[in-house]
Formats: structure tokens, C-alpha cells, sequence
């Protein structure tokens, strides 16, 4: 099995330096020592900030400008995406093919070729064995034959020379199980290292009734996909507490120009098309108007017609819902245009400016343009004294409601390794469910003569190759089946009070 | 509540029910206090009531255990089983309850996940007695569903509704997954502790490891936190926000606790006591000394559990002053995890000394031979190696569905990961290279620090993804 470096430089120093590699890449103290660095440096990965989830002012706040330098230069502050990391996985994968190949051929043997005929040495050292007194060898081997049946064996003779033996086994499989387990982790790696080089993962933000089909990379380039994503509709659900219970968006994908496939996602529930995936991620105000509703009443004081003019009917407030850009008509000579709107508004010698993009206060700036005389005034929503007197306008405008549009942030990723990491997932659970609770269990049984009595015995045996005292247990059964087979020799069908005996 | 098991340690049972009346009045007393508490409030089986009433079952069952291990008296173990089987009960009380208040399984919050946790720890200690007959199991188990419990209390928080990311049938799973496979860990540790008694091991060494573990946590304690005049300094903590207290971006302020710091530095003394009389045993090579050292752990324990109390009660309540800025402010349990978990970890590490020292016949006759010990943790692994593997699997598939990937190098998942790479190192080394015995032992109680440190160190000291729990 094991050969340890140290016994093949001794026992052959010739061999050749690459077998001395592969003899050290197969031993299990080399898998070891792999997975102890596995363990250390991903421990320390979850110690150290890593980028680039923190940001770099915490980076710099945490660690000195030289611990700092040092950390990059190693790569300790991206532990999981440093080039040694990777390499060392890959050292665990080649340790672990070069074990299994190194052991495979004997436990090949074993499956293949398995062992029925137990000889002396084999007889000597085998643990449980028992020795059963038989009056020929005929009735032995019967005896052991439907013993084993009723424990649902399926017993057969094996001759050696002018002796006949029982061999009976079951879920021979078993022995492979760990090579299963190892090809499943294969898998993984290797599903894992595709989706390392050819996937990606990036942030697409769409506001409602945008298209793209740009992606945001995590390394902050951008990558065109071949087809486009169209936000129709984002929204969230409240529970009553006002925690947050459900962010839905409503996606369709375009493919040249059509419509290729529509769904409404969710956490938890994404779209996926060629592959491609899109996941509900972040959900929020993006800055924009979708609706300001105003009412709009005619400004009793105002005088523009000059004097002779009728006197301004105290008419229905006038009811007006548009966005940024618009223009809306008060009356058949004068408009409202919803010039600008600011997230986030500062007020500095008589100008507006806009202080930031997040959402802080908001002002709306409204503009009253009579054609006769074409003259405009503005209006600002909340009143800026400083900057224009909304009382002049012809029109006294008041907003009943501000409807903000919404944005949805979806996760994008493209994982092609993904069907590996899945199968050698589902591999991996069958290959430990054969090695924790299938086992390989023989029986042997064999006529022989005592070596000091010189009495006919029948031999019987049996190996598992774990949980071996429930196994003893069983083979407590065989024996006493075999037993009780034997005493009633003279009886005409003693197989079924057996079978009745053992369950 | 390991207070209540220590403080009968040292009373000698005369007879064999001396321990079992005490720990009946005990129960009785506490029941008396909280039918009280349910008179005031009106509401018998309230969630806080029903797991109350699990704590007052365990201690008492932890105490029995424990009382076993000093005076080896049967029906102690009889009673103690009994005490379990009533506390398992109402723990299941307090998880219907819970889970019929949130309308989902109890696995949304740590606080929930210790819930269940303690819940199936309970029920594998009794799958353990009655399938494995390994009568004495609880004597490591209770302790640690009592801390559950305790921590429970700390952590007491209100029914939240799922938020979106934990709606999928993959939270029952992996969560599921994780606490069989935890409690399967933690059955594992407690049967190599038991394997360890059995096995007739020197406890000299351990004295000094012990010794040297507790002295690590008083000395980065006192040595990081002690501050002029004998004060103890802990971060502020706003009660209102939940949050530590800023000073500037990224400088916490620190409170002082006056005289708590001198507390800190005796108990310091104290563990060190052990160590010193060790060393005085092994260069002199009297035996004697080393059986003074012995009471010098116990009474280190004593006094650990009262700078526990007092710093459960000091930091809990009250407002401290501040070097750094004036007036009073508080601070939190919350804003001091680190110090919280070594001062509890301290204690069940010398506990768990104390519990080496009892090898008696007795004891050794309730417990099934070294080699049926050592095949049944081995067993146990077997049992929790398929279920951490499937529980990751799992995770990876949900994260799959919420994130876009199914491997994010989380701290959660790594350590997650880890606690994996240490069980199948484990069980390399048991079936390639035969480890048996006390090496395995060491292995499977390694094992279950790194699985308590995924559970809790991870979830309070490192940030991630992962912050439901």
C-alpha cells in the first residue's frame, strides 16, 4: 500500500528521481501537510481583511503602510484568489490522483479478482473464525450452504484440487467506494477551476423599462453580452413590521430585437438564459422622476393682461401628472414645463446645485411660460425665496405627490463549471454512503481436519471491512445456523425452521 | 449554572439521595420563582417560561451527572436521565412555541439556531444512554446544552419575519443538516472525554495545559484591558442601535469598569497557582503537591464563576466612565464577545479537567471498556463526516440560488470547510495510518473546537455574508 519516501531511496536508490516524486506526491503524510497549509492559510484568509470587500480605507486603517505592503505583495489580503492558493489546490488534486492511482491497482485486484479459496496462513490469522465438528464433508458444506442462504447470502463452491470451499460475499462495491469519494472531489476542483477561468460574475443595474446588456465586472471592467435585459417592472414587500419580505423584479431577455423570454424573479429564484444567470440582488430609488402630481390654480393676484383684463375666474384647481422634461398646458396660453430635478439640492448665492446624487432633499424646478407675452417664471418645489418667488407666476402651482422610479440590481454570473461541481456533488454523497454504510462482508467455509485431534471440522470464516462488531454479531448467527443445520441430521427439511431461527 | 454543579462538588454525600433532595429543592425552589413569574404575568407557557424551565432541568441534570462523577452513586444517573428526558420536554414546549410565533422553523437567528441545537444534543445524550449505554455521557453533554441555554438568555431575541434571502426550502435543509451533524460533533467530544477517563491517562499533562489555556485568557484580558486603578475597560455600547459606541470612524470608545480590572488580575493569580505548584512537583518529585494542585483548579474555578457573575452583572447593567470622553456612558454583553466566551470557555476547560480526575471504579463500571468507547466516537464521526459534507453541499446549492455562486469564501463556509478538511484528516488518519485511541480522542475533541468556533467565533468575530447566524 503506503510506501513512504524514505523506504524507496533506501531499498532502491536507483529508481528514478521522478518515481521518488510520485511516491512522495502518493503518500499520505504529503496529503497531510497539503491540507494543513489548506487549513492554515484559509483560516488566515478569514483573520486578515481581504479586498476587495473592504474598502480601502478600512485597509489602511487596519494595518500599517508596511504590514499593508507585505500583505499585498503575498497575497494575503486576497487569499482565496492568489496564485499559490490555486496552486495548492492543485497540489491537493495531484495528491490525491497520485494516492488513489498508486493504491487503485490492489484494490483493482481485489475487487476483480476475489479471494474464495482461504489457504492454511489465511486460515491462521482470521478474525472470527470458528471450527464446526461434521461427520463427512458433503454434509458440511451443505449445512454451510443454507446457512448462508437464510442469511440471503448466495453461497457457491469453489474447488481447489480434490477439495471443495463456500465463498459468499456481498456488495463487493464497497472496496471502490473511496475512489468514488476522490473522483467526486476531482470533480469539484476541476468544476470549480472551469468556472476560475472561464466564468464570470458581474452586477447589471437596470432602471424600470431600461435595457442593457452591458455588465459591470467585480474588477470594474465591463463585459457586452450577446443578447440584452429589460427591467419591465421592480418592486418590494413589506411585512408589517416594515421589514423588507420580497424584492420581484419583472425581466424579459432581448435576443436580436425580439423578445426571447419573460420572468418575474425573486431571491432565490432566478432567470436563466444561455447559461447565463440573473439574480434578484439590490433593489432602490434610482433619482429619477417617474410622476410629479401638481395642482394648478390660477393666481388670483397676478396681473400680466394688464388692466382691462378680465377679471381671472376663480376656476377648479387644475390636476397635472408629468415628469422631468415635460411640458403641460394650464390654459390656452400658458404652459408648465418640469425643467430639473435634484436628488439632493443646495442653495448657494441665488443659484441651486445639486449637492450629491443620493437621495437627500429633493427640490423639483418648475417653469410658467405665458406665449402672449412671453415671459416665464419659475417655480421651485419646496419655495426657494432666494431663488424665485413662486407667487409670480400666473399660476399657483402645489404638489400633491412625487412618484420616484425604481432600479433593480441583479447579480449576473456565468458559471460553465458548474454541471461538475453538481455531479461530483451528488457522486461524493453516494461514494460516502458506500464507505460509512455499505460493507463488504465474506464468508468462507472449508472442510478440513484438526490438526491435533485429526476430527473432520468444517472450517468457517468471515471479514468485513468495518463496523466489525456488528459483523461478529452476524457471525455469531452463521454459526449457530450452521449449528442447529447440523445436529438434526436426520431430519427430512431442516432449511426452514433455520431461516424462521436466524430472522 | 455550572455554579450550582460546583458548589455540590465538594459537599460528601452521605448518603445516595443527599444529592438528589438537594438538587429536588433546587428545582423546586427555581420552579417556586417562576410559578411566581407566571402569576405576575398571567402566562404559563410563555417561550422564555418553557425554556426556563429547560435550564432548571438541565443544570439539575448536569449537577446529578456531575455528582455521579464525584460520589459514583447509581441513582444518581437514574435521576439525572429523568431530570433530562422533563428538560428535553420543555425545550420542545419552547420550540413549538417559537416556531407557532414565527410561523417558521426556529433556524432564522443564532438564538434560534441554539434552540434546536440544544434540543438535539439532548436527544442524541439520550440516544447515547439507552442505545449505547454510555450512562454518563450528559456529564459533558448537559454542561454544554446549560451554556446554550445560558448564552440563549443573552442573546433573547424577538420573532423576526424571514427576510427574502432566507425564504427557501434550502434554509430547512442546510440548517437541519447542520445541527444534526453539530450535536453529532459534539456527542463525539463527549465520548473521547469519556474514552479518556476510561483510558487511564495521565492527567498531570493536562493539569498543566489547563492551567496554561486559562492563564492565556486572564493574562490577554488583564493585559489588553486592565486600566490604572484597578478598572476593567470594555467598548461602549449603544443599547439603542445595538451598535458600538464610535468616537471617530473607526475608533471605538472604551468605558472603564471600576475594580473589576483587580478581579481579573486575582483571578489571573489564581490559574496560575496550578501551573506553578506543577512545576514544583515535577522538579521536586512529590507527588503531593500535585494533589494540591489539584484543589488549587477547583478553587480557581470557584473564583472564575464569581468574576463571571461579576462581570456578567457589572457590564449588563450601569453606566461607566470613559477616559477618553466625558460623562457616563453604558455598555453591553454584546460589545464584549471575546472576553464573554473566555471567561466561559475557562471555566468548562478546568471543569472538564476536574471531570478527568474523577477515574473511579465506579465510574469506569457505568462506562462501556476504552475499546467500545473509542469505536463508538469513531462511530459517531462516521455519523456527523455525511452530514457536514451534505450540509455544505446543501449551503453551496441555496448560495447557488440567493448569490449567483455557490462558493463565496465566506468566513462561514470556509470554516465550514475547515471543519470538514478536520474530520477527513480524521478519518485518513484512523483508516490509512490506524490511529486508535487516545490520538483519535485528541483528534475528535480538536474536531469539535473547530465546529463550536464555525458555530460562534465565526458568526461574532469575523464579518461575512453569513450574518444570520
Amino acid at each position: 500500500m503506503a510506501t513512504s519516501p524514505k523506504t524507496v531511496s533506501t531499498s532502491a536508490p536507483r529508481k528514478s528521481l521522478a518515481r521518488k516524486i510520485w511516491q512522495t506526491a502518493a503518500s499520505i503524510k504529503t496529503g497531510v501537510v497539503l491540507l494543513i497549509l489548506v487549513v492554515v492559510f484559509a483560516a488566515a484568509g478569514t483573520v486578515i481583511l481581504q479586498r476587495p470587500m473592504t474598502e480601502p480605507d478600512d485597509m489602511q486603517r487596519a494595518y500599517s503602510p508596511q504590514a499593508l505592503r507585505f500583505l499585498d505583495a503575498t497575497g494575503m489580503t486576497d487569499v482565496f484568489h492568489a496564485w499559490w492558493f490555486l496552486g495548492l489546490m492543485v497540489l491537493v488534486s495531484l495528491c490525491i490522483i497520485a494516492a488513489s492511482i498508486e493504491r487503485f491497482p490492489n484494490s483493482w485486484r481485489y475487487y476483480s479478482r476475489p479471494y474464495k479459496y482461504p489457504d492454511s496462513s489465511f486460515r491462521r490469522a482470521l478474525h472470527p473464525q470458528k471450527t464446526i465438528p461434521i461427520p463427512d464433508e458433503e454434509t458440511g458444506l451443505v449445512s454451510a450452504e443454507r446457512a448462508l442462504n437464510s442469511l440471503g447470502f448466495k453461497p457457491e463452491r469453489v474447488i481447489r484440487e480434490d477439495h471443495f470451499a463456500i465463498f459468499a460475499e456481498r456488495h463487493r462495491i464497497s472496496e471502490m467506494a473511496v475512489y468514488i469519494v476522490h473522483a467526486s472531489l476531482l470533480l469539484i476542483f476541476f468544476g470549480w477551476i472551469v468556472d476560475g477561468v472561464y466564468g464570470w460574475r458581474g452586477y447589471i443595474r437596470l432602471d424600470e423599462g431600461q435595457t442593457s446588456n452591458l455588465v459591470e465586472l467585480r474588477d470594474g471592467g465591463t463585459r457586452p453580452m450577446p443578447f440584452s435585459i429589460r427591467c419591465d417592472s421592480a418592486g418590494q414587500e413589506n411585512y408589517k413590521d416594515g421589514t423588507p419580505k420580497k424584492w420581484w423584479s419583472k425581466l424579459a431577455i432581448v435576443d436580436n430585437g425580439q423578445d426571447v423570454k419573460a420572468k418575474e424573479i425573486v431571491v432565490n429564484d432566478p432567470l436563466i438564459y444561455n447559461s447565463v444567470r440573473f439574480y434578484q440582488s439590490s433593489y432602490g430609488e434610482n433619482g429619477k422622476v417617474d410622476k410629479l402630481i401638481l395642482t394648478a390654480t390660477p393666481n388670483a393676484s397676478f396681473n400680466s393682461a394688464g388692466p382691462g383684463a378680465p377679471p381671472p375666474v376663480p376656476a377648479q384647481p387644475k390636476l397635472i401628472a408629468f415628469t422631468v422634461g415635460d411640458t403641460a398646458d394650464l390654459d390656452a396660453d400658458t404652459t408648465v414645463r418640469f425643467a430639473e430635478f435634484f436628488t439632493d439640492y443646495a442653495v448657494r448665492d441665488g443659484q441651486v446645485y445639486k449637492r450629491s446624487n443620493e437621495m437627500g432633499s429633493p427640490a423639483a424646478h418648475l417653469v410658467v411660460t405665458s406665449k402672449a407675452s412671453g415671459k416665464s417664471f419659475d417655480v421651485w418645489f419646496p419655495p426657494l425665496e432666494e431663488v424665485a418667488d413662486n407667487s409670480k407666476a400666473p399660476y399657483l402651482l402645489e404638489p400633491k405627490d412625487l412618484k420616484l422610479g425604481h432600479f433593480t440590481g441583479l447579480q449576473v454570473s456565468h458559471e460553465p463549471g458548474q454541471w461538475g461541481v453538481w455531479t461530483g456533488v451528488v457522486l461524493l454523497g453516494v461514494g460516502l454512503a458506500f464507505v460509512f454504510y455499505v460493507i463488504h462482508m465474506r464468508f468462507w467455509a472449508v472442510p478440513v481436519r484438526d490438526e491435533k485431534t485429526g476430527q473432520l471440522v468444517l472450517w468457517v470464516g468471515g471479514s468485513a471491512n468495518r463496523n466489525r462488531d456488528a459483523f461478529e454479531q452476524r457471525f455469531d448467527v452463521l454459526i449457530s445456523a450452521i449449528d442447529k443445520d447440523l445436529k438434526p441430521v436426520s431430519s427430512i427439511a431442516p432449511s426452514e425452521p433455520i431461516a424462521a431461527a436466524v430472522r | 449554572m455550572s455554579q450550582v454543579n460546583t458548589e455540590q462538588r465538594p459537599q460528601p454525600a452521605t448518603t445516595g439521595t443527599t444529592l438528589i433532595v438537594f438538587v429536588g429543592l433546587g428545582i423546586a425552589f427555581l420552579l417556586f420563582l417562576a410559578f411566581l413569574n407566571v402569576v405576575k404575568s398571567g402566562n404559563l407557557l410563555s417561550e422564555s417560561n418553557l425554556l426556563f424551565a429547560a435550564l432548571i432541568f438541565y443544570a439539575g441534570a448536569g449537577a446529578l451527572y456531575l455528582g455521579f462523577g464525584v460520589t459514583g452513586i447509581e441513582s444518581y444517573v437514574k435521576a439525572a436521565s429523568l431530570a433530562t428526558w422533563v428538560g428535553l420536554l420543555a425545550n420542545t414546549g419552547a420550540i413549538a412555541h417559537r416556531w407557532y410565533d414565527a410561523g417558521h422553523p426556529p433556524f432564522a437567528s443564532v438564538y434560534e439556531m441554539l434552540l434546536s441545537f440544544v434540543w438535539t444534543l439532548a436527544v442524541l445524550t439520550l440516544i447515547a444512554e439507552k442505545k449505547y449505554h454510555v450512562k454518563v455521557i450528559g456529564t459533558v453533554t448537559m454542561p454544554v446544552a446549560i451554556v446554550g441555554v445560558v448564552l440563549m438568555q443573552l442573546l433573547r431575541t424577538d420573532v423576526h419575519p424571514l427576510v427574502p434571502a432566507l425564504q427557501s426550502t434550502w434554509l430547512h435543509v442546510h440548517v437541519t443538516l447542520a445541527m444534526l451533524a453539530y450535536a453529532a460533533c459534539a456527542l463525539s467530544f463527549a465520548l473521547a472525554m469519556m474514552f479518556l477517563i476510561q483510558d487511564n491517562m495521565k492527567t498531570e499533562t493536562f493539569l498543566a495545559a489547563t492551567s496554561i489555556g486559562t492563564i492565556g485568557i486572564y493574562l490577554s484580558i488583564v493585559l489588553t484591558r486592565f486600566e490604572k486603578w484597578g478598572g476593567l475597560s470594555l467598548i461602549a455600547w449603544d443599547s439603542e442601535h445595538k451598535q458600538e459606541v464610535f468616537l471617530s470612524k473607526g475608533v471605538r470608545l472604551f468605558v472603564t469598569i471600576p475594580d473589576l480590572g483587580w478581579l481579573m488580575l486575582l483571578a489571573l493569580l489564581v490559574v496560575a497557582a496550578p501551573l506553578v505548584l506543577y512545576a514544583l512537583a515535577q522538579s521536586k518529585k512529590n507527588a503531593s503537591l500535585l494533589a494540591i494542585a489539584n484543589r488549587a483548579v477547583f478553587i480557581s474555578i470557584l473564583l472564575q464563576i464569581m468574576t463571571l457573575a461579576m462581570f456578567l452583572l457589572r457590564a449588563s447593567n450601569g453606566s461607566y466612565p470613559s477616559l477618553d470622553a466625558d460623562g457616563l456612558f453604558a455598555t453591553s454583553l454584546a460589545a464584549s464577545p471575546f472576553i464573554l466566551a473566555g471567561l466561559v470557555g475557562g471555566i468548562f476547560m478546568s471543569l472538564l479537567y476536574l471531570l478527568l480526575l474523577w477515574r473511579r471504579p465506579d465510574l469506569e463500571r457505568l462506562l462501556p471498556d476504552a475499546n467500545t468507547l473509542d469505536r463508538i466516537t469513531y462511530k459517531t464521526i462516521c455519523i456527523a463526516f455525511p452530514l457536514l459534507t451534505l450540509m455544505i453541499a446543501a449551503g453551496a446549492y441555496w448560495a447557488n440560488q440567493t448569490w449567483g455562486s455557490y462558493w463565496n469564501w465566506d468566513p462561514k463556509e470556509t470554516w465550514a470547510a475547515i471543519t470538514w478538511l478536520v474530520y477527513a484528516g480524521y478519518l485518513h488518519m484512523r483508516i490509512t495510518r490506524g490511529w486508535r485511541g487516545r490520538r483519535a480522542a485528541y483528534f475528535a475533541i480538536l474536531g469539535f473546537g473547530v465546529v463550536m468556533f464555525t458555530f460562534f467565533g465565526v458568526t461574532y468575530l469575523l464579518p461575512g455574508l453569513h450574518a444570520y447566524a
